[in-house]
């Protein structure tokens, strides 16, 4: 799987002209919110993408309030009371040759168990508000990641030139060559065959920061490219060709002239990186070298859920939605964002 | 120009040597990663286990071993496996490329052809509703994870339904030679196809019907729209030709990264031997030959790609001879 | 043997369980091509290397050893009978020698004639490829020191005298062994052609003396058998006929797609376990495809005797008390899918005496876990609030068997978290010292039905070697009383084998006691097969013999 296309298109024209955007007289930042507001697909997602928030980080209320069970402790030999008759959380076959168990199915009461269980008797509900916390955590710190480490990459590179740029660009030319997947899952293989030890600080092999820093490196060319196209377009500008015939020093020109243009092409990519790392983490899950047991991505239950895929699809089908519908917010606040502060599409998408 | 393709075509070499150096010192990285016990076997004597890594070159220092793989991957091509034995990999490798091939360019066709259409129709009813739900339904198939939709995809027509008579043609996972039998090849990667094609549908349908509304503003298009040429001309011959310059450059990219392996979810899902699960194959087994050459193989198709599109671009726009 | 290997059947209990399998066939159906499938290919095919259960198999109907086990379902299926060898030799010399008459006429696949120059290659050629089990089954030919030493040079002139005239093979030991004819049973004793170069045969297949020759194999896709040209039965019992003209071995395809496969025919067989919540289904619906056979084999969680807090007896002692062995036996599929176990040695197996110290209530099988005990002894250690790493296999049972032991280990008040590793590191990654591994969850399978197969192998100080990635000592639990006990036991095997197995049933004890892991059940074996697959033999050595299955067309 490829996500990365729609980010490539985004960064295969370097457009000269957004420096312009600050002779207009309104600041760019007071018109881009305002065109933001004025796009209802775009609100509508961020009300959405809020909610699911809210649910995930409310997690441990509903874990003791409805679902009264720990969603991250086996239970295999318990029963609930559902409809006024106690049945079995994991029941075992009796007929035929009486193989196999199978976890309770939903059981359509607003209360424990309310999505059924997973093969190990937990809340497959709570686990799924537990897991998207990670998931949504994970996506988020990733992006930043990402979005901060290839700016400063592309920004030095083009604003310096020279050397510096040859050898960033070369680093960035073999991390976009190793095809996406294949640099995940060594990377992960490595890392979760170890601890880490960066001085103090010990990264044990079921943290989160691992799949994080994985993901955030992955796309960084992605990021850092255009970026440094676009510095290397903005060095040639004649604002900036002014500051620098004024004799403004590097860092004054890099801070008041260069870095004001691109930070709104950084934000365009805010919610697409965002979209991508929650794919990626999913997959990396899936594959089970992202988020470790007992801890839950919603990735990691769509893996649980695979090895009950013909008893018990839901607890696969639930997350797979999950996913699916924060993704698309993700993707319709991408294309509201990008109309809203990129000043050269003035093209709605959705 | 000649200067720019032979210092394009150094880069290349140079980022599939880095890559390779990387894979190789990740592999040596790994605790547990030495591989003479598992080749030695379980319950081996340390006598047996000492005989093995010798015999694989396992203890002579890394700049060695790493020139000695290299030489049998390029110049003797007798690379073998560490985990199967006397596995050479440069066959391994050749055999599953018709695999990946048959199922990327299968999905491949489906969705230029779905894209296309997609995104014209939408492009050409900019606001109706018609392009709303087209642009909506492309949005959800882009946002679905596609080893998500393939396991629902194998639930539905595997098991749940496989007994109707809507499903009840398709075979079981894996793959048959197209020269064997070109029913059954066809009937095993439909499914497959289709799946990996969702989300390319949804993307290319986007680009394309952005990049047709952002034509039709240009001056030439009003012209032509002003001289009175017929709407359906100025469609086809103005608007999607220009149009299509941004969907070839993807399409190119896309293309090669997934012959290179990036199809590996779908080959997983779909039990394809193809170049995508034997490089993740390989990978959970720490098999560093078939590792090496799986990732040059696939590296190899992403600069190719990108290179191809550069070398494009150079002859469409002079001004990209420039920038790097 | 780790993950591979095999099991034993109680004739009483597979009755019991409606071992319906072998049915009575109204008439032999020869022909057609079975279609086997696996996740994945085990390695190389060379019969003197592979050590896996799943090429074994093959193995043991495709080559012959001087002597075989039986092909025979139940208790039988244990018995080493004459294979290319006439008979069975009495052991002269104290139970040093033995000497073995050929068999004539027989023939290998390529149409050569097998002579006794063959037998005395093949047992250097062990050595010569470095055999897995060569310095530990073989290395107490005479000669072996110096070839496991040197393997090029490895000569075994004295240790394997062969007299071409009278057709007679003579093995001189350095001591006597009571399962040398067990050892020289397995595949890795099979006799190849003298001129099979001493390299890993890799993909090339050598010429077989079975009723099958290996066609051609690629581990990405497939392995092809069909019928040996030169093969004339000998002996029913060592080497049958066999049934099918053709079988195809087909690698690739997920457990859960192999299952849907062989139920909608398109496939025969899969070699691997099918997956849990597939089971109910094939329970209710295929129940007549299915057969069930308990293994002589255990899952079992080893703990690091060297490493805190495993290095306190109490703390091991206590985990095995705290384990709900039922719940891990609902996790690996129900009760009728595996047994809760508590010592080493699995029920049905030589010198095996139910004992179970570890359970609520006097029993001497395990009833329920006695959770009061445990946070009793955790308490007397001291050791509570620590951090315990479990380290098991990235499969779906396994982990799952992880969590549910973090639990555990929780409750008793330790940090506990669990580390899943790629299912192919996992085995060697646990064994090496270097790695620091607390605690793990692994299986141990018998290669021959002998009690130190289990005690000797996973718990004896032989085989711990530090820093070694083979040291499948994985607790690293040495103990010199337990191998004195050991030494002592092997010494009688021959001369006074009833005292000998007493002392292993001591041993057994002994070693439960101490705890160096916490055994956790004991699995029966699942197989599947399509509907057209007939006179389906189990094997407690090798599992399904394929050689006799036959096809209804």
């Amino acid at each position: 799987m490829n996500l990365s296309s729609s980010a490539r298109t985004d960064s295969s024209a370097v457009e000269p002209g957004t420096g312009s955007a600050a002779l207009v007289a309104e600041s760019p930042w007071a018109t881009a919110w305002r065109k933001l507001r004025q796009d209802r697909a775009a609100i509508a997602s961020l009300i959405v993408l809020g909610l699911i928030t809210l649910a995930c980080l409310l997690a441990p209320l509903y874990a003791q309030m409805v679902s009264g069970t720990d969603p991250f402790t086996t239970n295999l030999g318990g029963s609930i009371v559902v409809g006024g008759e106690s049945r079995p959380i994991l029941a075992p076959s009796t007929t035929g040759l009486g193989l196999g168990t199978t976890p309770i199915g939903p059981t359509g009461e607003f209360g424990p168990y309310l999505l059924g269980a997973d093969a190990q008797g937990r809340d497959v509900a709570a686990r799924l508000l537990y897991g998207g916390r990670n998931s949504l955590f994970i996506a988020a710190s990733a992006t930043l990641i990402c979005l901060v480490l290839a700016t400063a990459i592309g920004t030095v590179a083009g604003f310096f030139g020279g050397m510096i740029d040859t050898i960033l660009s070369r680093i960035l030319d073999v991390l976009w060559a190793f095809p996406i997947f294949l640099l995940a899952i060594s990377l992960s293989i490595v890392m979760l065959n170890q601890t880490l030890r960066i001085g103090p600080v010990e990264i044990g092999s079921g943290s989160l920061v691992l799949p994080i820093f994985i993901i955030g490196i992955v796309y960084i060319p992605y990021v850092a490219r255009p970026i440094r196209g676009q510095v290397k377009s903005l060095m040639s500008a004649e604002f900036v060709i002014a500051s620098v015939g004024i004799g403004a020093s590097s860092w004054r020109i890099l801070l008041k002239d260069v870095l004001p243009n691109v930070v709104p092409r950084v934000i365009v990519f805010l919610p697409l990186i965002m979209a991508l790392a929650m794919i990626i983490e999913s997959a990396l899950s899936y594959l089970s070298i992202g988020v470790q047991p007992p801890n839950a991505s919603w990735g990691t239950i769509i893996q649980d859920g695979q090895s009950l895929l013909y008893s018990r699809p839901l607890v696969a089908l639930a997350p797979g939605i999950a996913i699916a519908v924060t993704v698309l917010t993700l993707n319709i606040l991408g294309d509201g964002v990008r109309d809203a502060f990129d000043p050269k599409s003035s093209v709605r998408i959705v | 120009m000649l200067y720019a393709l032979v210092a394009r075509l150094g880069q290349m070499v140079l980022v599939m040597f880095g890559i390779s150096v990387v894979v190789f010192l990740i592999f040596f990285a790994t605790p547990g990663a030495d591989p003479s016990a598992r080749i030695a076997g379980r319950n081996a004597s340390q006598e047996t286990l000492q005989q093995v890594r010798e015999e694989f070159g396992l203890n002579r220092p890394l700049p060695v071993q790493y020139t000695l793989m290299m030489r049998k991957l390029f110049v003797t091509g007798d690379l073998t496996s560490f985990v199967n034995r006397g596995q050479l990999v440069i066959p391994t490798v050749l055999r599953a490329i018709p695999i990946t091939l048959s199922l990327v360019g299968g999905a491949a066709v489906l969705w230029v052809l779905g894209g296309l259409l997609v995104g014209v129709l939408a492009g050409a009813t900019r606001g109706s509703l018609l392009d709303r739900s087209l642009m909506v339904v492309s949005l959800i198939g882009i946002s679905m994870p596609v080893f998500w939709l393939g396991e629902m995809a194998n639930l539905v027509t595997q098991s749940r339904l496989h007994d109707i008579w809507l499903f009840s043609w398709v075979p079981a996972l894996g793959y048959v030679p197209l020269s064997e039998d070109p029913w059954g090849w066809f009937k095993v990667l439909v499914i497959p196809w289709c799946v990996l094609a969702t989300l390319y549908i949804g993307l290319y349908g986007r680009i394309l019907r952005a990049s047709m509304i952002e034509t039709l503003q240009e001056d030439y298009v009003r012209t032509a729209r002003a001289k009175g040429i017929g709407e359906r001309r100025v469609m086809t011959r103005h608007v999607l030709r220009t149009s299509l310059v941004a969907f070839v450059t993807m399409f190119g990219l896309d293309f090669g990264a997934l012959v290179g392996g990036a199809a590996l979810l779908t080959e997983v899902i779909f039990g394809l031997q193809g170049v995508g699960k034997l490089t993740y194959d390989a990978m959970l087994t720490l098999d560093l030959p078939m590792i090496l050459a799986t990732v040059i193989y696939a590296s190899f198709f992403v600069v190719m790609a990108n290179f191809v599109v550069d070398i494009v671009h150079m002859i469409l726009d002079p001004r990209a001879r420039d920038v790097d | 043997m780790h993950l591979t290997s095999l099991r034993t059947i109680s004739p009483a209990l597979a009755l019991a369980m409606g071992l319906a399998a072998a049915p009575a066939l109204a008439q032999e159906q020869t022909g057609g091509t079975l279609r086997l499938l696996a996740r994945a290919a085990a390695g190389t095919i060379d019969p003197h290397i592979n050590y896996t259960l799943q090429y074994f198999q093959l193995n043991y109907i495709l080559y012959d050893g001087l002597v075989t086990f039986r092909k025979a379902e139940g208790a039988e299926g244990f018995e080493v009978v004459a294979d290319l060898a006439r008979e069975i030799p009495e052991p002269a010399n104290d139970g040093t020698s033995y000497t073995f008459e050929l068999r004539d006429g027989i023939q290998f696949s390529d149409g050569t004639d097998l002579t006794a120059e063959d037998v005395k290659a093949s047992f250097e050629r062990i050595f010569k490829v470095s055999g897995p089990t060569a310095g530990t089954f073989y290395n107490n030919i005479v000669g072996a020191e110096a070839c496991l030493q040197s393997p090029d040079e490895c000569s075994l002139d004295e240790g394997v005298v062969i007299d071409e005239e009278a057709g007679t093979v003579t093995i001189n030991l350095t001591e006597a062994d009571g399962e040398f004819l067990q050892k020289i049973a397995i595949p890795h004793a099979a006799i190849l052609p003298a001129e099979t170069p001493a390299e890993d045969l890799g993909t090339e297949a050598p010429p077989s003396t079975g009723p099958y020759m290996i066609e051609s194999y690629d581990p990405n896709s497939t392995l092809a058998m069909v019928r040996n040209p030169h093969f004339e039965e000998w002996s029913e019992e060592a080497q049958p006929a066999g049934y099918a003209d053709a079988i195809n071995y087909d690698f690739g395809l997920t457990e859960t797609a192999a299952v849907t496969a062989i139920q909608n025919g398109q496939a025969d067989w899969m070699f691997d376990q099918p997956p849990t919540d597939r089971l109910a289904e094939l329970g209710n619906q295929f129940a007549e495809q299915v057969t069930l056979h308990p293994l002589t084999a255990m899952w079992y969680a080893p703990m690091n005797t060297n490493l805190a807090p495993f290095d306190d007896v109490r703390v091991r002692q206590a985990v095995n008390y705290a384990i709900d062995r039922n719940a891990l036996v609902s996790l690996f599929g129900g009760p009728n899918l595996a047994q809760p176990a508590c010592q080493i040695l699995p029920p049905g197996f030589p010198s095996y005496e139910p004992y179970c110290p570890y359970t609520a209530g006097e029993s001497d099988t395990w009833q329920e876990p006695d959770m009061e005990r445990a946070m009793q002894l955790v308490e007397e250690s001291g050791t509570a609030g620590q951090d315990v790493t479990i380290v098991v296999e990235d499969t779906s049972v396994s982990r799952s068997i992880g969590v549910y032991l973090q639990d555990v280990l929780s409750r008793l008040g330790y940090d506990a978290s669990v580390q899943p590793i790629s299912q192919n590191i996992q085995f060697t990654y646990i064994q090496n010292t270097d790695n620091n591994v607390q605690m793990s969850v692994s299986q141990w399978f018998q290669d021959y039905p002998s009690p130190s197969n289990f005690l000797r192998v996973l718990f004896s100080c032989d085989s711990f070697t530090p820093g070694s990635d083979a040291s499948v000592n994985i607790a690293g639990f040495c103990n010199e009383d337990i191998d004195a006990m050991m030494d002592e036991a092997e010494s009688l095997t021959l001369s006074d084998p009833e005292r000998s197995a007493e002392i292993w049933t001591e041993i057994d004890r002994a070693v439960t006691d101490a705890a160096p892991a916490a055994v956790l059940f004991t699995p029966k074996r699942v197989d599947f097969f399509s509907e057209r697959v007939e006179n389906f033999l189990f094997s407690p050595q090798f599992y399904w013999i394929i050689s006799q299955a036959q096809i209804d067309q």
